[in-house]
């Protein structure tokens, strides 16, 4: 086993892939951030400012894979004897091969339910048979972050268990799995979805949308909160609980919600240790000890941030949807249907943050009112009722020890904008969102502000005393997740 | 969120925190005037923060090439005394056949006339400049090394933090809702944050200019109209990469650089409107991947971060409009720059700021006469792009 396996993986599907000229054992079909982990190694690329960075945090991951550069080494699947090597964010193939294109695929459907976790499936559950429905999932697995899961869930139990049965599906679902949405666009007869599966441009037609879209890990702000071996949440879930590999020997987990982590350490046994308040990380090319507030020293080779989840408002603003702020967070304003606006619908932890039963029969309702503005029967009052017992969670704003840090090494954004890079400019007396984000850059790059724009807001909301729901917030534009040009370059 | 408090009074006030507005202000300020500007959301929200950056001299006729010259000089100059970016990185039109060439040679002729340096080059040195380029089709291109790019975010606050500094009012958050005249005099102006006293109006809002011309009661014809136009934005790459704004019109119309953050920047002929609707469209996100893929093939591999649309606020001659109203005392428009309001911005501050204190100008505002439209006198189109 390499020294991070958790589990012997099939012997028939042993490889070997060559990272940086040197050989590694990985195994065919895994993703090649985990077979570099299981190896025990974190550091796969560099920022343009020459920070090294691993895949489980923020940022992009461009490797060059046989020879050709900026390829998205996150997604990248092992393939026997693949030869990767680390670039800088800001390398590009100049000399490119230029290829036919595919063609694009085309579907007509009643509803396209984009994300297929809890929500998107209860949403499928109560409308399919009855429409026709395209199940978008970015993805390659449904269930979302329930399927992440390995402890039983309130409601469900088993999580898998529940997910197998949940996906189920009847004839006129059709399933897309890996497969990345776009945005949503009005065409006023419908809504035009494109979306990307493996450089192929696939156009959606819907009568209605459901964005259940989903939930991001918060990212915590401390000195080199972007070294390789610092994971989300998520990420950390995923190697675990997917490929059955570990975070590290020992791990750190912090944040205000380490109970979303610790449970599925305790299941596999590995070792670790709850630090509520990180101020630093320190190492080479991977992490060698945390230190916190207090300054104590913790001798950890990963740190998983459990700071709680935000709902992702950008599907939302990018399909028109305005946000508020409540419960320490940002979230949809919907109407008594739970739409955004007409014809597009929100479920789930992209509503608000809340078990994952809940946010089943979140997905349960707006499939119900969806089925009612077709003329089908329905019984939306039904999921009204369950989901009164489930207060959605409060998640605490933390006040950011803005003085205490070094802020040149706390990254607020994964593309190189440190927080004393935004910090100066508040300082300066700026203290509009809008002009900052175009001031840093913050909100700006590859994530348009996905996992920064909270963070940014904090900041202003704690240095100008402005309350967060004042804040005049920057809407996503399309894509909402990066695209290849040469995706939607072709014309037919 | 609302910021600084409506003044009571000021001798001048500017509508509209563009980019046009607040380098008015700056000039005004800086000449010893009294001048406050309204923005209705925060500065540069309008048309500035959403422009291609570029800033050229190559126009068509004499009027536009002399302001662009004085535009240049005060961009270079600026950017050099308050610190911002503005590169002289040139602009490189891409000529395709012979009737390019030769409306180019004309545009060249009479750039040369007022020292501008354009000059017509080959392919081969075209590819010299920017060798990520695909010159299998070019058959010449106009260039010239002192055209150039600036940051609209960073020249922005920088003009509008030195306005301040010189005396000028900046407030934002605030909506103009109507004019208060007596006797065809302006007395002051109702806000949605209290009234302001005032006595010169000067009407910087580009895209809204019939709105506020209207709450003026201006009935002289002055067509603006607004039109969406999108841009968008690559994964920053190599500085360097490509350096100038390129220009295509065989290719959609097409313009495209590298920021100074690193993304290729740019947008094609894809106009809708007149709307002041302003969501971004899958259809420019496939127009312009289409184009730019054309013309440099290396960007096919590039992630591209988002698109955004804003305002070509536009004239029938694409010429903007400047210049007193005589109907009302005092009223100044300063908008309709069809697309070249960043780029000519220093300069018309100059002009308008010459037109307010000394009731004339050397810079050529009388190419820009607001009554060219009623009296049917229209100039011939500008020479205009994305």
């Amino acid at each position: 086993m390499r020294p991070l396996d958790l589990t012997e993986k099939n012997p028939s599907k042993k490889v070997t892939i060559y990272f940086d000229g040197k050989p590694y054992e990985a195994y065919e079909g895994e993703k090649f951030p985990v077979a570099m982990l299981a190896n025990g190694l974190y550091w796969l690329t560099t920022s343009t400012e020459g920070r090294r960075r691993g895949a489980f945090t923020f940022g992009p991951v461009p490797v060059k894979v046989n020879g050709v550069k900026n390829i998205n080494g996150r997604k990248l699947v092992v393939k026997d004897s693949m030869r990767v090597e680390r670039q800088r964010y800001d390398e590009f193939q100049e000399q490119i091969e230029i290829d036919e294109g595919k063609p694009i695929l085309r579907y007509v459907v009643d509803v396209a339910v984009i994300g297929a976790g809890p929500a998107g499936l209860g949403a499928v559950e109560e409308i399919g048979g009855k429409l026709t429905v395209a199940l978008i999932e970015e993805r390659s697995w449904l269930g979302g972050d329930m399927w992440l899961k390995g402890v039983e869930q309130e409601g469900f139990g088993n999580p898998r268990e529940a997910i197998e049965k949940l996906t189920n599906f009847p004839k006129n679902v059709r399933v897309f799995l890996k497969t990345t949405t776009l945005g949503v666009f009005d065409k006023g007869e419908y809504f035009l979805v494109p979306a990307v599966r493996n450089d192929q441009l696939i156009e959606f037609m819907a009568k209605r949308v459901v964005l259940a879209t989903g939930a991001v890990d918060s990212i915590m702000l401390f000195e080199n909160n972007d070294w390789p071996g610092v994971f989300r949440r998520s990420d950390a879930l995923e190697v675990i609980n997917v490929w059955n590999v570990a975070p590290g020997k020992r791990v750190a987990v912090t944040g205000a919600f380490p109970e979303e982590i610790t449970p599925e350490l305790d299941r596999w046994g590995i070792e670790y240790v709850v630090v509520p308040n990180p101020r630093r990380v320190e190492g080479e090319d991977r992490i060698e000890r945390l230190i916190d507030e207090n300054g104590n020293v913790y001798e950890v080779d990963a740190v998983i941030m459990a700071d709680g989840r935000i709902p992702d408002i950008n599907p939302i603003t990018q399909a028109g949807g305005k946000v508020y702020f409540k419960r320490g967070y940002y979230r949809p304003v919907l109407d008594a249907n739970h739409r955004i606006r007409d014809g597009i619908f929100v479920a789930g932890s992209a509503v608000s943050i809340k078990p994952h039963y809940a946010n089943y029969l979140e997905g349960k309702l707006v499939g119900a009112y969806i089925l009612r503005e077709f003329g089908l029967e329905a019984e939306p009052c039904i999921y009204e009722e369950k989901l009164r017992d489930y207060e959605p969670v409060a998640r605490p704003i933390s006040k950011l020890p803005l003085d205490g840090f070094s802020s040149e090494d706390v990254q607020i954004c994964g593309c190189g904008v440190t927080l004393k890079k935004v910090d100066d400019v508040v300082k300066s007396g700026i203290t509009d969102l809008q002009i900052i984000k175009r001031l840093t850059h913050l909100a700006m790059g590859f994530c348009q502000g996905r996992f920064c724009l909270f963070n940014g807001a904090l900041l202003v909301s704690q240095r100008s005393g402005t309350p967060m729901d004042r804040l005049d917030i920057p809407v996503a534009r399309p894509p909402i997740k990066n695209v290849k040009m040469k995706v939607v370059a072709g014309r037919d | 969120m609302p910021t600084k408090k409506l003044p009571e009074r000021s001798e001048i006030t500017v509508i509209g925190g563009g980019i046009v507005g607040v380098t008015i202000a700056h000039e005004l300020a800086k000449r010893g005037e009294e001048v406050t500007v309204i923005e209705k959301r925060f500065i540069g929200s309008g048309s500035t923060f959403r422009c291609g950056t570029g800033i050229r001299q190559q126009f068509n006729d004499e009027a536009n090439v002399q302001t662009m010259k004085r535009s240049v000089e005060l961009w270079k100059r600026y950017s050099e005394e308050y610190d911002f970016p503005f590169e002289q990185t040139g602009y490189l039109f891409l000529l395709y056949d012979d009737d390019e060439v030769k409306a180019f040679k004309r545009n060249i002729a009479i750039q040369n006339r007022f020292g501008i340096p354009t000059r017509l080059i080959t392919p081969e040195e075209a590819k010299e400049i920017v060798p990520l380029l695909d010159i299998s089709e070019v058959v010449a291109a106009s260039w010239n090394p002192t055209d150039g790019k600036a940051s609209p975010f960073h020249s922005t606050a920088k003009f509008a933090l030195h306005a301040e500094e010189f005396g000028a009012k900046l407030v934002e958050y605030t909506e103009v809702k109507d004019f208060i005249v007596e006797n065809g005099e302006i007395k002051g102006l109702k806000t949605s944050r209290g009234t302001i006293k005032t006595g010169i109006v000067i009407n910087a809002t580009n895209a809204w200019t019939k709105l506020i011309n209207a709450m003026a009661g201006i009935r002289t014809k002055i067509p603006i109209e607004p039109y969406k136009h999108q841009a968008v934005i690559t994964q920053p790459i190599k500085q360097g990469s490509v350096k100038p704004m390129v220009i295509s019109f065989r290719y959609g119309h097409a313009y495209l650089t590298q920021t100074a953050h690193g993304g290729i920047i740019g947008g094609v002929g894809y106009e809708e409107g007149p709307t002041y609707d302003l969501t971004p469209t899958y259809e420019f996100m496939r127009e312009v991947s289409y184009y730019f893929t054309r013309i440099i093939p290396a960007l096919r591999e590039l992630l591209i971060l988002r698109t955004w649309a804003g305002y070509y606020a536009k004239t029938p001659d694409s010429n903007p409009v400047i210049g007193k109203i005589e109907e009302l005392s005092d009223y100044y428009i300063a908008a309709g720059f069809s697309g070249h309001g960043f780029m000519m911005a220093l300069a018309v501050a100059e002009m308008v700021a010459d037109l307010v204190t000394k009731g004339r100008t050397d810079l050529p505002a009388w190419w820009y006469d607001p009554y060219r439209f009623e009296r049917g006198e229209l100039r011939g189109r500008a020479l205009q792009m994305g």
